[in-house]
Formats: C-alpha cells, sequence, structure tokens
C-alpha cells in the first residue's frame, strides 16, 4: 500500500541525510531500529511515546475529516495537562475528564472566533498554541510551582494511571478512545453528518445539516482527544509538569493522522510508526550524539511523500 | 479551414469521442448538435488544440477562437483590465489600456461600452459579449461558440446571430454547439448531429421532428397538462435565482431541495449512494435504488461515479420519499437527456399530485410550461407577477430581457 | 498614552521590520493565489543560513545573502508540492515548517558555538534596513501589482488563474519575491535583533504575518498599518514590563499573540480575500 512506501521512503530518505552530515546511513538505520524496537525496554518506550500520538492524532483525523483545520493540538495537549494536575486531587477520573474538557474548550475559543469574525480557524489554532505555551511557563514559574521553588516545575500530581510494569492504563484508554472514534464516524449519525461536512460543506447544507454547529461539535471532539493526551501523559509518565512539556505532540499528530489516512483504527499503527521513530531518535541522540531532531525532520518527510502520492486524504 | 480525421478521445473507459471525420469549411456557420455526453464540446476543444487526442489527425488552417460556456472572466478587474491579460509578457504601464479595450472592441464591430466597469457589475448579456470580443479580437480562422445561448435573452441571441452571419459572410467559419432545436434550424446552414460519440447525421437541411429524433434513441415524450400546486420561476441564468433558491432554503430547512448544481451541492461524491441517501431519509437504500430505478452496481458503490441522471436520482429519492410538504427544484433537468427528464418530471408531479407545493426555479422555458399552473419571471432579483401559463407566453420574452 | 506610544513608536517599527518583510512578501503570494504557511519555515531557515553566511565571511551583505538563499530553497520545496503538483496548501505548509523547524534543530546542535553571532548590522546598516522595508519595497510592490502588466496577471491568477496564460509562471514569480522578502527578514532578525541563531527563533511570526495580511485587506497600505499597529501593541509587554505593572513575565510573553488574536477578530463581516486563494 501506499502508505507503508511512504513510510519506508521516508525512513530511507532519513538514514540518506546521515551522509550530509559524515555519518553512515546504515549505522542510523541500525540505532533507529535497535533503539526504538531492538529490547522490551526500548519496546515499551515506543509504546509509551505511541499513546499521546495516537490521541493527537485522532484528534487531528476528526477534525480534518470535518473539514476544520486544528492545527492547535499542541495548545489543546498542554491545556489538558494544566487542568488534569489541577483537578488531581479528586481523583484520577475527575482529571482525565477535566482535560478533556479543557482541550475542547481551548479548541472553541478557535471556533467561536471564526463563526462571529471569520476568523481562519488554520491561524488561529496555531496562535493559541503559542498562548498556551506560555500560560504553561507561566503556571510552572509561578501559581503552580512546586513547593521547594527551585525549578519550573510542579509537583508531582496527587493522582496517577494504575501501572502495569512500565506501562501505564493510559495505553488501554488512548486504544479505546480509537474504537470509540471509530464507531462514532462510522456508526452513527453524527459520524455520517461530521464526514457529510468534511467532504462537501456546500451539499452538507442542502442535504439539512447545520453546519456550523457541526463543526462547533467536531472542533470539540476533536479538542478533547489532544486535551485527554496531555492528561494522560501527565498523569502516566511525567506526573509533574515543566516547560516544554508538549515537545511536539500537537503537531507530530498530524503526520499521525495523515499517514493513517484519517482512519480512526489505522491511526494505532501510524501512531506505534511515529512512536518508534521519535524512541530511536532519542537512542540516536544518547549514542551517535545525531539530534533527536530527526524525528521531526522525518516526520515532515512522511507528509511530503504523502502528498506527492496523494495518500492523505479520507477515502473510506 | 479545418479537418478532423478519424478523432477519437478516451476518458478512462468511457469514449467520448469515437472515430469522428469532419470538415470545417470557411463561409459556413455549422451547428454541432446532440444531447449531453454525445460528444460535441469535447470534440470542439480538440480541435481547438485544449485537449489532446488519443487517434486521428488535425488540420488548422488558422487561428481558433472559442467562446466558452463558463466565462473565463476574473469579476473583479474591468473590461479592460480582463482584454489586456490577452496579448504578450510585458512590463508595460496600464494607462493605456482602455483607449486599446476600446480599439479592440471597436474592430470586431460588437457593441460593448464602459470599458472602465468591473466585469462583476455587467450584465450576464454583457458578460457573454466579452467573451465573444475576446475570442475575436485574434482574427479567428474558426470560431467556435458553446451553447452561448443558454444564458442570453432572446433579443441578445438574435445580436449574437447577427455577428455569427458578418464573421462568416466574411470567410471564417463558425461552428455553434447547442442542444436548442429551434435555434438550429433558425441559424445553420449545416447541422452536424453527434449521438454517444460519433457523427450520425451531417446535412444542409433538416426538419425538427428529423432534427430531434436524430438525436435520441427513444420517442420523445412531452406532456402538456400542467398539475396543481407547482409554482416556476423562469428567467436567464444569473439573474438572481442562487440567492432566491438559498433564502427559501433558510426559510424552509424541512422542505424538500433540489439544488441547482448537483455535482457540487446535491450528492456527496465521496459517499456512498447508500450514506448520501441516509442523510436525509431513514427508508433503506436498497428500496430506494428499486423504487427510483438508480442503475448501479449497489448501495455501496460512490456517488461520484454515477451517470449525471442516476445523481439526480439520489438526490430525488432522498428528497421525496421524506414526502415534504414544500419542495424546491432548482434546475432540475439541467444537463438530463430525455428519459431522466422524463422521469424527473413525473416524480415531480406525483408529488404534487400528493399535495405537496413545488417551487421549480428554471431556464428551460418547455418544462415551466409542461409543468406549472403558475409562472414568474425573475429578472436582475425582483420577480414579476404570477401569471398563469397562457398570458405568461405572450410576455415571458419581454420580462425576461427586462423590458415591460 | 499617546506619549507612551509615540515613545514606542520607533522601537516598535525597528522591532517589527522582520515582520512586515514577512507581510509583504506574503501579501503578494496570497494575491497570486497560494497560501504559504511555510513562511514561517522559511524565515527560520533563511535566520540560519544568513548566521551561518556571515559567521563565514564576516560580511553583512553576505548573511544577507545566505539568508536569502536558505528561504529560496524552503520556496522551492514548497512551490514543487503546491504549484507543480497542486497539492493541498495548508498541509504541504505545515509539512514545510516541520520540515524546517527539524532541519534548523538539527543543525544548531551540530553546529554549537558557530552559530552565535556577535551584534553583526550596524546601526547605519540597520537604518538602511528599516527605511527599505517600510518605504521603499513597499511603494516598489505597489507600483508592481497595481501599475504593471505583470501585476495585472499575476493579480488575475490569485482572481481566476482560468482566465490566465501560463499561472504557474506568476505563482513562482510571486513566491520567488516572497523568498527575497522573508530571507531578508529572516536574516535581519538573526543578524540585528538577536545575536544570532536560536532554535525556534522566529516564535511565530510568520502566522502572525498572515494574520496581518487578511487585516490589511491584502493591501500594502494595509501591511504597513497593521504591522505598526501589531509592533505598538506587542511592544508594550515591555513597556509594561519596565513599568512593573502586574501581569507576570511569562504571560506578557503571550500578548503578542493576544494582540494577533484580536486583529483577527478585527475583520468584521466579509473580508474579500483573492477569490482563487488557495485553489
Amino acid at each position: 500500500m501506499r502508505q507503508i512506501a511512504a513510510a519506508v521512503a521516508a525512513l530511507v530518505l532519513l538514514s540518506l541525510s546521515a551522509l550530509a552530515f559524515g555519518r553512515s546511513p546504515i549505522e542510523l538505520l541500525q540505532i533507529l531500529v535497535s533503539g526504538s524496537i531492538g529490547s522490551q525496554f526500548a519496546l515499551e518506550g515506543t509504546l509509551l511515546k505511541s499513546v499521546p500520538l495516537l490521541l493527537t492524532g485522532l484528534s487531528v483525523a476528526v477534525a480534518f475529516r470535518a473539514g476544520v483545520w486544528n492545527i492547535g493540538g499542541e495548545g489543546q495537549f498542554i491545556v489538558g495537562a494544566i487542568a488534569a494536575i489541577m483537578a488531581a486531587r479528586f481523583g484520577v477520573i475527575a482529571a482525565l475528564a477535566a482535560s478533556m474538557l479543557a482541550g475542547a474548550l481551548w479548541a472553541s475559543i478557535a471556533t467561536s472566533m471564526r463563526l462571529w469574525r471569520n476568523a481562519p480557524e488554520v491561524l488561529t489554532t496555531i496562535l493559541l498554541n503559542f498562548i498556551a505555551i506560555h500560560l504553561l511557563g507561566w503556571c510552572v514559574n509561578g501559581p503552580l510551582q512546586e513547593r521547594g521553588g527551585q525549578y519550573p516545575q510542579t509537583d508531582a500530581a496527587a493522582a496517577a494511571l494504575p501501572q502495569v510494569g512500565e506501562l501505564h492504563a493510559g495505553v488501554l484508554l488512548a486504544i479505546l478512545a480509537s474504537v470509540a472514534t471509530w464507531f462514532l464516524l462510522y456508526r452513527t449519525m453524527e459520524g455520517l453528518r461530521l464526514r457529510a461536512t468534511g467532504f462537501n460543506a456546500r451539499a452538507a447544507k442542502w442535504a439539512g445539516i447545520d453546519v456550523d454547529r457541526q463543526l462547533v461539535r467536531a472542533m470539540g471532539i476533536s479538542g478533547a482527544l489532544a486535551g485527554l493526551a496531555g492528561g494522560i501523559e501527565l498523569l502516566g509518565v511525567t506526573h509533574r509538569l515543566f516547560e516544554r512539556f508538549a515537545a511536539g505532540y500537537g503537531y507530530s499528530g498530524i503526520a499521525v493522522a495523515l499517514l493513517a489516512q484519517l482512519h480512526p483504527l489505522a491511526t494505532i499503527a501510524s501512531s506505534i510508526f511515529f512512536g518508534a521513530l521519535t524512541t530511536g531518535a532519542g537512542e540516536l541522540q544518547r549514542t551517535a550524539g545525531i539530534s533527536s531532531n530527526v524525528a521531526t525532520f522525518g516526520e515532515a518527510v512522511v507528509i511530503l511523500i504523502l502528498i506527492l502520492f496523494g495518500s492523505w486524504r479520507a477515502r473510506d | 479551414m479545418l479537418t478532423l480525421h478519424a478523432i477519437t478521445k478516451r476518458f478512462g473507459d468511457n469514449v467520448a469521442v469515437d472515430d469522428v471525420t469532419l470538415e470545417i469549411r470557411g463561409g459556413e456557420i455549422l451547428a454541432l448538435v446532440g444531447e449531453n455526453g454525445a460528444g460535441k464540446t469535447t470534440l470542439m476543444r480538440i480541435a481547438s488544440g485544449e485537449l489532446a487526442h488519443d487517434a486521428g489527425s488535425i488540420e488548422r488552417g488558422g487561428a481558433i477562437g472559442f467562446v466558452h460556456q463558463h466565462f473565463l472572466l476574473v469579476s473583479d478587474f474591468t473590461i479592460a483590465e480582463n482584454l489586456a491579460l490577452q496579448r504578450t509578457w510585458s512590463f508595460a504601464s496600464l494607462r493605456k489600456l482602455e483607449d486599446q479595450a476600446e480599439q479592440i472592441i471597436a474592430a470586431t464591430g460588437i457593441e460593448l461600452r464602459g470599458v472602465s466597469r468591473r466585469v462583476e457589475d455587467l450584465s450576464v448579456g454583457e458578460k457573454s459579449k466579452l467573451e465573444l470580443i475576446k475570442a475575436i479580437a485574434k482574427k479567428p480562422r474558426v470560431l467556435i461558440l458553446d451553447e452561448p445561448t443558454s444564458v442570453l435573452t432572446p433579443a441578445e441571441s438574435q445580436e449574437l446571430f447577427a455577428v455569427m452571419r458578418r464573421i462568416a459572410s466574411e470567410g471564417a467559419a463558425v461552428v455553434f454547439i447547442s442542444h436548442k432545436l429551434p435555434e438550429v434550424l433558425e441559424i445553420a446552414q449545416r447541422i452536424v448531429v453527434m449521438r454517444g460519440g460519433r457523427v450520425v447525421v451531417d446535412t444542409k437541411s433538416m426538419t425538427a421532428e428529423e432534427l430531434a429524433s436524430a438525436m435520441v434513441d427513444a420517442p420523445v415524450i412531452t406532456s402538456t397538462t400542467p398539475m396543481n400546486n407547482i409554482r416556476a420561476i423562469v428567467g436567464v441564468a444569473g439573474n438572481g435565482q442562487t440567492e432566491l433558491a438559498e433564502r427559501f432554503r433558510a426559510e424552509h430547512p424541512d422542505a424538500g431541495l433540489i439544488p441547482e448544481d448537483r455535482t457540487r451541492d446535491g450528492i456527496i461524491a465521496e459517499m456512498s449512494i447508500a450514506e448520501n441517501l441516509a442523510l436525509r431519509t431513514k427508508i433503506d437504500a436498497e428500496t430506494l435504488i428499486g423504487h427510483y430505478s438508480i442503475k448501479a452496481r449497489n448501495a455501496k458503490q460512490k456517488a461520484g461515479s454515477l451517470s449525471g441522471g442516476n445523481q439526480q436520482k439520489v438526490i430525488l429519492a432522498r428528497e421525496l420519499s421524506r414526502k415534504p410538504r414544500m419542495i424546491l427544484a432548482a434546475e432540475p433537468t439541467r444537463g438530463l437527456d430525455i428519459e431522466a427528464t422524463a422521469f424527473v418530471h413525473e416524480q415531480l408531479r406525483a408529488a404534487a399530485s400528493e399535495g405537496a407545493s413545488i417551487l421549480l426555479i428554471t431556464s428551460d422555458l418547455d418544462e415551466a410550461f409542461a409543468l406549472a399552473d403558475s409562472i414568474q419571471v425573475i429578472y436582475r432579483g425582483a420577480l414579476s407577477e404570477p401569471m398563469p401559463p397562457a398570458v405568461a407566453r405572450e410576455k415571458v420574452g419581454a420580462l425576461m430581457a427586462g423590458l415591460a | 498614552m499617546i506619549d507612551v506610544i509615540l515613545h514606542a513608536l520607533p522601537i516598535a517599527i525597528v522591532a517589527s521590520t522582520p515582520l512586515l518583510l514577512a507581510v509583504e512578501g506574503e501579501m503578494v503570494v496570497q494575491r497570486a493565489g497560494i497560501i504559504n504557511l511555510g513562511i514561517e519555515g522559511m524565515m527560520l531557515t533563511a535566520a540560519m543560513t544568513a548566521v551561518l553566511a556571515q559567521h563565514a565571511t564576516e560580511s553583512v551583505l553576505a548573511g544577507f545573502a545566505g539568508g536569502i538563499l536558505g528561504a529560496l530553497l524552503v520556496a522551492a520545496i514548497f512551490g514543487v508540492f503546491a504549484i507543480r503538483y497542486r497539492a493541498d496548501q495548508i498541509v504541504t505548509g505545515t509539512a514545510i515548517n516541520l520540515l524546517a523547524l527539524g532541519l534548523t534543530g538539527f543543525v544548531y546542535q551540530a553546529a554549537g558555538g558557530a552559530l552565535f553571532a556577535a551584534s553583526a548590522m550596524s546601526e547605519a546598516a540597520q537604518y538602511v534596513a528599516v527605511l527599505l522595508a517600510w518605504i521603499a519595497i513597499p511603494a516598489a510592490l505597489a507600483v508592481m501589482l497595481w501599475m504593471t502588466r505583470f501585476g495585472l496577471r499575476l493579480r488575475a491568477a490569485g482572481e481566476n488563474p482560468e482566465a490566465v496564460q501560463h499561472v504557474h509562471a506568476y505563482r513562482w514569480s510571486a513566491l520567488a519575491i516572497e523568498a527575497l522578502l522573508a530571507g531578508a527578514g529572516g536574516a535581519f532578525l538573526a543578524l540585528a535583533l538577536s545575536s544570532g541563531f536560536a532554535e525556534n527563533m522566529t516564535a511565530g511570526r510568520g502566522f502572525i504575518a498572515l494574520s496581518i495580511v487578511i487585516f490589511g485587506r491584502w493591501k500594502v497600505r494595509g501591511a504597513i498599518i497593521g504591522t505598526a499597529l501589531f509592533g505598538v501593541a506587542a511592544g508594550l509587554q515591555y513597556t509594561l514590563q519596565a513599568m512593573n505593572i502586574g501581569l507576570p513575565f511569562h504571560l506578557l510573553l503571550a500578548v503578542p499573540y493576544v494582540v494577533t488574536l484580536l486583529i483577527l477578530c478585527g475583520i468584521a463581516g466579509r473580508v474579500r480575500a483573492p477569490e482563487a486563494l488557495g485553489r
């Protein structure tokens, strides 16, 4: 399938780019593979990285399918985590719910601006990302800073996701979210309307769909998924907030969604691929001193190849 | 002037033009006639060089001018600026633009004043003149016009015919693509009929009946008994019909809605027939496919791969099966062949007889008179008084042109 | 109050010169019908290549040239996808930004100290650049777009591309002009306003530029006024800081983006974008 070809081609190009920096492509590829799936430790790392990617990928998939350009996954991820840590004292479930609500609300800022002021959400969601980053900076340096006041980070959250070895329950939650999204899109009227609006908003209007309301709901779901990603990352992995908490998960979600051709179930495989790439890139940095930015670079290459093959759009 | 030899063109599995040989001579007005999908536009686009042919050869005796059905104009620019787009690449200033534009227009012999007006402020007839001027300014040896009268009033059509006759008398060849039989019989000196991608008739004189039956396989069905509750709004395209339809939709969201552009606004091409239907009706797809005789492999087939007629049937099925009390039908038979048109009319009549009140917006006068019991004319966004068909018949030409 | 604003204006103008150049470039490109989200990545890359070039040659002019070359490279990639292959412009632009982010981050870590440039541009040179960006270039662009046949066709490419022959040529030209301007903007940012390259130093200027283009209604005077307004409003963060007003440091950093959101909200009613934008 074209998707697999795109992923493989990207890896090849990535390895070849090692030549530009005087390294062996084979060596680079070897480290990437062993660092991501070559040991139990690596596999666990990959799986852990895949969870937030799966959720931000779902977030983008739902939005793009509805025809909304939600590039704000990064910001929704952050506010989701902030809400989660604040609500953690009421338990894990409350914290997760709070993260979803926060993500949805943050996304709704962009939706409102689009509905009331015609402001293009492709820009407003990106601007909200920057605002969220600084909001986080304020939180960890100010009101939410740890008791010692030494580092720009919070205390450990009052609740945490149950763990099984190195993995946390968020893995299950993410897969559940993936199935739930699939069910929503393909087995409910809401999903049918959402997809119709994304394919052809004009025809959707003529078919009696209130396109504006549909977009609001789609963005809400999208934001909630990204917010949940942040909440799970906090409650399952980092347990505390700090600057640079988001580390590009929101933007990577775009690559995840496109490789999966916006299909909620395919997002599982896609997120594992990029999770592996990110984990492998981390190993590259540790052992070979090659910046882990290769992962970001790799994501971009995948997207560009998908564009070239014309295989990133939803095609049921 | 222009010789096409054994031209064939395929789009995927569809053979749009099938081994056509045609010689077009200078000084003649040739009408290229046929139903939608017969291959007329495709053949002429190949002739003008816009489209590449798969087989055959072409000999051209000079420049070819093409007046397209859909305007290639920049609405935000003025007439003069649009004409300036035609010339060669240069950095020259725009000061002399309007003088140059007036010169170009004068040389074509067509009347179009006010070259500093913006295209979006022009009437549809004037836009059509501008397209014509663009094509003639090149002094073509062959002038091809694709359905030029579809947006003109009867008076404007006569003006166009005068220009066509003049150009032919100067030695150029004029090809007039149309599916409007009365006009063809009025202006053409030679008639070529296409059907299914082939030339089936090439003659200098025909009667109307001969022409009609050459165009189709099935006999022509016309019914002339108007039913109750059908109100028709007629007018030349571009006089506010779209806005009227959208207002209706906003006021009656539960009505049955048949939009005028079925591929863009009607069906969702990427979704299956079943999904398109499910958007508005709870009746299952298989039943509707059978009931409305939709030609498809199965309900899972993507709606975009259906023919125009079948797409319209999907829309009808979706909207009419809900038995709505009000129905909006905008250009419901545009681009459909005779069989499909008859089917649509039948469905609309059936709905009306069951008590629905129908608003029919159409630029096809025959359709309006066949179906409606009350007719209004729309011109520049304003509606005339409703008239019974008998009265309308006399006045409609004048009303459509903005007189009376 | 007026006093404060007038005082802040000169600083705001210099500080938002890179932004203005980006606005001017994006305006040209959008007039030709293309939305280039990747302008952010273009500027970021230009900032990096400008510093590398300046470091290697000790010449500011070479630095600017290097910046422009970097921007042209990014523009070429974007153009291949968006113009030649008619790919979706928003997805392409997003990919370009990721590409530039990854690439510059990579080079930054690899280059270590080489990207810390001591202040490179003299004050005189800065003034020249500011004058060019705020007066000469806008005037030239206005003449080109509205008083030449080339400009007419370029704008037609953004309104109804089907009516223009050789549409691609005009779009590529527009993209090249944008690369020139955005490249200069990135170079100015790195060489005049900062001491070299830092990861993600453009900090969203590209997206802010996109917003100002809309606010300015795709016109030259709108670009200037919009950028000046933004510059003053965003500069408020420093004024407020200096005056020790309530808002904490990190929230002040968010001010430019909030201002941009407000700018986007200021598009009351229908704004008439070039008809074929994105097509």
